[in-house]
């Protein structure tokens, strides 16, 4: 406001607006004060302005959130808090049983997209490692839209145990094929629970870890050997991408927790394998 | 079993050490920006889907969020850009009057808004209209989408003019020069609100 104020003229439009919107300096304000005292057209726009300006507000406040979009957006919102753990942990309002599930819900998306990317005849059709690259940056920017798209998809593990003894026999005859689950989990790893899932008409292991606050997915399935090795590792939007292959079981792990400690996972996961 | 070897990158980078979580931020203004959602859309569908692609949009960009500056400015001029390239916001841009982007040429500063045919307007009858809030609310979904949002922001959101200059991305004397043809064109559309329309309502 660089108006210049005259306590004879009369106030401007702008100096009123910006009057009933408190967005006068103090000296302007004290200009404009007096120009009113001694003027009652002024007075009795500004009055005007203001009670327009407040009738306003209260009208404009029209159109209340619905409940759905609501709970939504806060399971939305509160999957970005799983990535900040140390902070704000007492202002967390959303139910633990609700988030559990949100990373590997996020997960299932980035692994099938993954999965059916790299298992799909096109990628063999990919001879430049530039178009692989490229195709795989385009790919993972797809999921991290997707990952947080599916988050609606809100749902429990199939068997919820930690206990690797009762997980693992669960997936019998649901499964053909066998893994083996790791003995000994870091103190701050624990398994959830799993899933049977299935991609291109093939089932698929989906074992439910958390380290810490982070959740795992990790997605186990019979090693078709038909596709050629490469590694996989990504990350996007904080989201880690591991995994290996045996003869037997490919093994791809989705997390939002540092690809150190998914790694670190992945190596305990690949080691149980070989252990029998 | 053969193990296979496996190139392994360390660790890419942290993940915002130090920021506020996303959720504490964005949540308590969720109602404020899907009421301002719902006026510039016009339909409740709509309206979700540009509160929801904001929430998407501003939590891809949230790292690029400066932290300790104003996330309500910062999720506004998201939800804004998003509505400017939604249907029902390139559908309401497309009906802005010649008038109104010429007015919106002639602004180059405060002072240069006609003085008195809008301002000195006989008080009473507004007076009363202003009590009638389904009159006010009528009168603002009349506004031209680009007065509509400059009322939402600096009335019903109480911006300060800079915020809402940074929600805007125009100058701060623009600003003014919109609030006060929102205001006008408040009061005009009050005048000429008839009873005839309020009594079809009732």
């Amino acid at each position: 406001m660089t108006e210049h104020l005259s306590s004879t003229e009369h106030l401007s439009s702008t100096v009123l607006n910006a009057l009933v919107d408190g967005e006068l300096a103090a000296e302007q304000a004290a200009a404009a004060k007096e120009h009113l005292d001694h003027c009652s057209a002024c007075t009795s726009t500004a009055l005007h302005q203001a009670l327009l300006k407040t009738a306003t507000a209260k009208a404009g406040q029209r159109y209340q959130v619905p409940s759905q979009l609501e709970q939504r957006l806060r399971r939305l919102a509160s999957s970005q808090a799983v990535d900040a753990p140390d902070l704000h942990r007492n202002a967390d309002t959303t139910p633990w049983s609700m988030r559990r599930f949100i990373s590997p819900a996020l997960a299932v998306a980035a692994t099938l997209l993954i999965v059916a990317m790299s298992w799909f005849p096109i990628q063999r059709r990919m001879h430049t490692s530039e178009l692989a690259s490229a195709q795989q940056a385009a790919l993972i920017g797809e999921i991290s839209d997707l990952h947080i798209a599916t988050l609606a998809a809100n749902q429990p593990p199939e068997v919820i145990s930690s206990d690797r003894h009762t997980v693992k026999p669960w997936f019998q005859g649901k499964i053909p094929f066998s893994f083996n689950l790791p003995d000994n989990l870091p103190s701050d790893t624990k398994l959830d629970g799993a899933n049977l899932t299935y991609l291109h008409n093939r089932p698929v292991a989906q074992l439910l870890y958390s380290i810490g606050r982070h959740h795992v997915s990790v997605f186990v399935q019979e090693n078709s050997g038909a596709r050629e090795q490469h590694p996989l590792l990504a990350e996007h939007s904080g989201f880690h991408v591991s995994g290996f292959q045996t003869s037997d079981l490919e093994v791809i792990a989705v997390s939002d927790v540092d690809p150190v400690r998914l790694t670190g996972l992945v190596r305990i996961i690949e080691q149980a394998q070989t252990a029998h | 079993m053969t193990l296979l070897p496996w190139t392994r990158k360390p660790a890419v980078r942290e993940i915002r050490p130090g920021a506020s979580v996303f959720e504490d931020l964005a949540l308590p203004l969720l109602p404020a920006l899907y009421n301002v959602a719902s006026w510039l859309s016009k339909n409740p569908t709509d309206a979700e889907d540009l509160v929801q692609e904001t929430f998407l949009k501003a939590l891809r960009g949230f790292e690029s969020f400066e932290q300790g500056s104003n996330f309500k400015a910062w999720i506004f001029r998201i939800l804004r850009n998003t509505y400017l390239t939604s249907r029902s916001g390139l559908a309401a841009l497309r009906t802005v009057s010649l008038d109104e982007e010429l007015a919106e040429q002639a602004d180059s500063g405060p002072t240069l808004y006609p003085e008195g045919a809008i301002d000195r307007q006989t008080p009473e009858i507004n007076l009363i209209r202003l009590t009638d809030r389904a009159a006010l609310q009528r009168a603002m979904e009349q506004l031209p989408p680009l007065l509509l949002e400059v009322v939402l922001l600096c009335d019903v959101e109480e911006m300060k003019y800079k915020e809402i200059a940074a929600v805007l991305d125009i100058p701060i004397g623009t600003v003014m020069s919109r609030i006060a043809r929102a205001r006008a064109s408040l009061r005009t559309l009050l005048d000429t609100d008839t009873g005839l329309k309020r009594g079809s309502l009732a």
